[in-house]
């Protein structure tokens, strides 16, 4: 019998082609937002802004809940505005729309049953639809880092360019942390709405944890239950990107996307 | 003999009910196979199962002589399958669609895609969302054939479809049949498949209730008639046709011409035979929708 001639990554390249629209969308997006920001640190910043009497002016607690004591230096102003605040809020809403809409969109639309009596198998459909979003979100990583690093000098930020990639490394294994419960939560019940629930649930807890972390000794313990806070916690556009927290975000990012498809290949498929 | 498909008391259930309930099906390789029955049979369970898109409660079935469960990929290679509810979307042509399909089915020879649309008339340039249900269905119906699987399951395949589009698609059926392939499909409607399927199924509420040829369910039928009579009183026309056994929902109507409907259960010969003596102005017969009557056949003898 013939072989059918394999080609490479099909069920990727076919997601890809399907949302290079979309795609484009978010990244004006995020290039709008680090437009938006990054520039302004220049006429924020320096002895005479008064960016920090504006900041202790705040209400005790807003500072330290939207991350904001340091932002008087670049990588204090950047974490704050972008990396931890915009792009966050970015990242995570695009790894929800596209990890809920990988598996279970797609099976509530009824097109996954087809795809599915075709010949690939559903470890195939899971991996595949999961690279799918993971290359979207490095795709906006990349166009993060190359963004922030055209502004290093202009906007006199002045990160080294080591750490821009750090942190946006960071920022990227914060969205896959997010569509890797979207991904496995789908693929475990089928159900949009529970992806979408656990994909901004993780960046939501994760956010919110660290927040009540910051607010005084008693509570900082919560810190260690925060991705959020493992991923920021020790400023890497300052001191670079943490490889423990790092390895710790991956490394959970894959236990739950082996989780959903040892349960995607064991249950019925709905239409 | 070969058995393309072979089911053992195959049973689905969820929660509540049972979508499926020891179903023993054998289809003969190189055979055209119709299952029909109403909505919620569980027709559309069935055709699931063989695909493995979802999984049997218990009981078992092999398709191309392997378990569906452990031929995986491999094994729906060599299948074709329409889904009875075909949701095509995305803002893709149709020609890239069924491209994507043929990198995850099994080798489309060159042309065949085009070859497929132009017998059904489907214009692949146009993007998929846009499409109507019918040109929807052709398209569905081009990525099941295209591959020329060994086996093509399809469920509903007729829906849709203009009378001129269902005897292409007819034909293509007698095609795959001439080059071997087995065709399993189904249908709420008998008459849309009885002239493509050599065996008929019914099935009803998860459970098969006749396995036959067409000619034998159709046998078995039951049919509208409707007599005329000149010179002759109602009374003893009454008389002679309510003797009849297989003659239901009889009405008489005086006039005169003495106007008489009912419906007969199977051979019509009994009725032909007592209407002979007498003076017959009219005699019409028609078939009822072919699956309701044998459901209707079948629902009566389960009550009785």
């Amino acid at each position: 019998m013939s072989q059918s001639p394999r080609t490479i990554l099909p069920l990727t390249r076919r997601d890809l082609a399907d949302s290079w629209r979309g795609l484009l969308g978010w990244t004006a997006g995020v290039t709008g937002a680090i437009f938006l920001y990054v520039p302004l640190y220049s006429s924020f910043s320096g002895e005479n802004a008064g960016f920090d009497e504006i900041i202790s002016s705040l209400p005790e607690g807003l500072a330290s809940t939207l991350g904001f004591e340091d932002l008087s230096s670049g990588a204090g102003y950047v974490q704050a505005t972008y990396l931890g605040l915009i792009g966050f809020v970015l990242f995570t809403i695009a790894a929800t729309l596209w990890s809920s809409a990988a598996i279970a969109g797609d099976e509530e639309s009824g097109s996954l049953e087809l795809t599915l009596a075709h010949g690939v198998s559903r470890v195939q459909v899971m991996a595949e639809r999961s690279l799918g979003v993971i290359l979207r979100l490095v795709w906006l990583a990349t166009v993060s880092t190359l963004l922030i690093l055209a502004l290093n000098d202009s906007s006199g930020i002045a990160l080294e360019p080591i750490n821009v990639i750090g942190g946006c490394l960071t920022l990227l294994a914060l969205g896959v942390l997010a569509a890797s419960f979207g991904l496995a939560v789908g693929a475990i019940t089928g159900r949009r709405a529970y992806a979408s629930a656990a994909a901004a649930g993780i960046s939501l807890v994760g956010y919110v944890l660290n927040s009540l972390g910051n607010q005084s000794a008693d509570v900082e313990w919560l810190h260690t239950l925060s991705p959020y806070h493992w991923a920021f916690g020790n400023s890497p556009l300052s001191n670079g990107a943490d490889a423990g927290a790092l390895g710790l975000l991956f490394g959970i990012s894959a236990l739950a996307l082996v989780i959903g498809g040892f349960v995607f290949t064991r249950r019925d498929v709905s239409a | 003999m070969t058995l393309a498909i072979e089911t053992r008391a195959l049973t689905k259930r969820y929660d509540r009910h049972t979508a499926l309930d020891g179903m023993d099906l054998a289809v003969e390789t190189g055979s055209v196979f119709g299952m029909i029955g109403p909505n919620g049979a569980g027709k559309t369970t069935a055709m699931r199962l063989l695909l493995d898109i979802i999984r049997p409660t218990s009981g078992g079935a092999t398709v191309l002589g392997r378990s569906p469960i452990s031929g995986g990929a491999a094994l729906r290679r060599e299948i074709g399958f329409l889904p009875g509810e075909l949701l095509l979307e995305g803002r893709v042509t149709g020609r890239s669609l069924l491209k994507h399909y043929a990198e995850i089915s099994g080798p489309v020879a060159a042309g065949r895609i085009d070859e497929l649309a132009e017998r059904l008339g489907l214009d692949l340039s146009r993007h998929v969302r846009k499409l109507s249900k019918g040109n929807k269905q052709k398209l569905g119906l081009v990525q099941a054939f295209m591959h020329e699987p060994k086996l093509l399951v399809l469920d509903e395949p007729t829906s849709g479809l203009d009378p001129l589009v269902q005897q292409e698609f007819l034909s293509m059926v007698r095609e795959a049949q001439h080059n071997g392939q087995t065709v399993f499909l189904s249908s709420h409607v008998l008459s849309e498949i009885q002239n493509a399927a050599d065996k008929v199924a019914v099935l009803r509420n998860g459970v098969i209730v006749k396995v036959g040829d067409v000619a034998s369910l159709r046998a078995s039928a039951v049919r509208r008639v409707f007599v005329d009579f000149a010179d002759a009183s109602a009374a003893s026309i009454q008389s002679t046709l309510a003797a009849l056994p297989n003659l239901d929902h009889l009405t008489v109507t005086d006039g005169d011409v003495v106007q008489v409907t009912g419906t007969v259960e199977g051979h019509i010969d009994a009725l032909v035979k007592a209407i002979a003596p007498f003076h017959v102005v009219d005699l019409r017969v028609e078939e009822q929708d072919l699956e309701s009557s044998v459901i209707d056949l079948y629902s009566k003898e389960a009550n009785k």
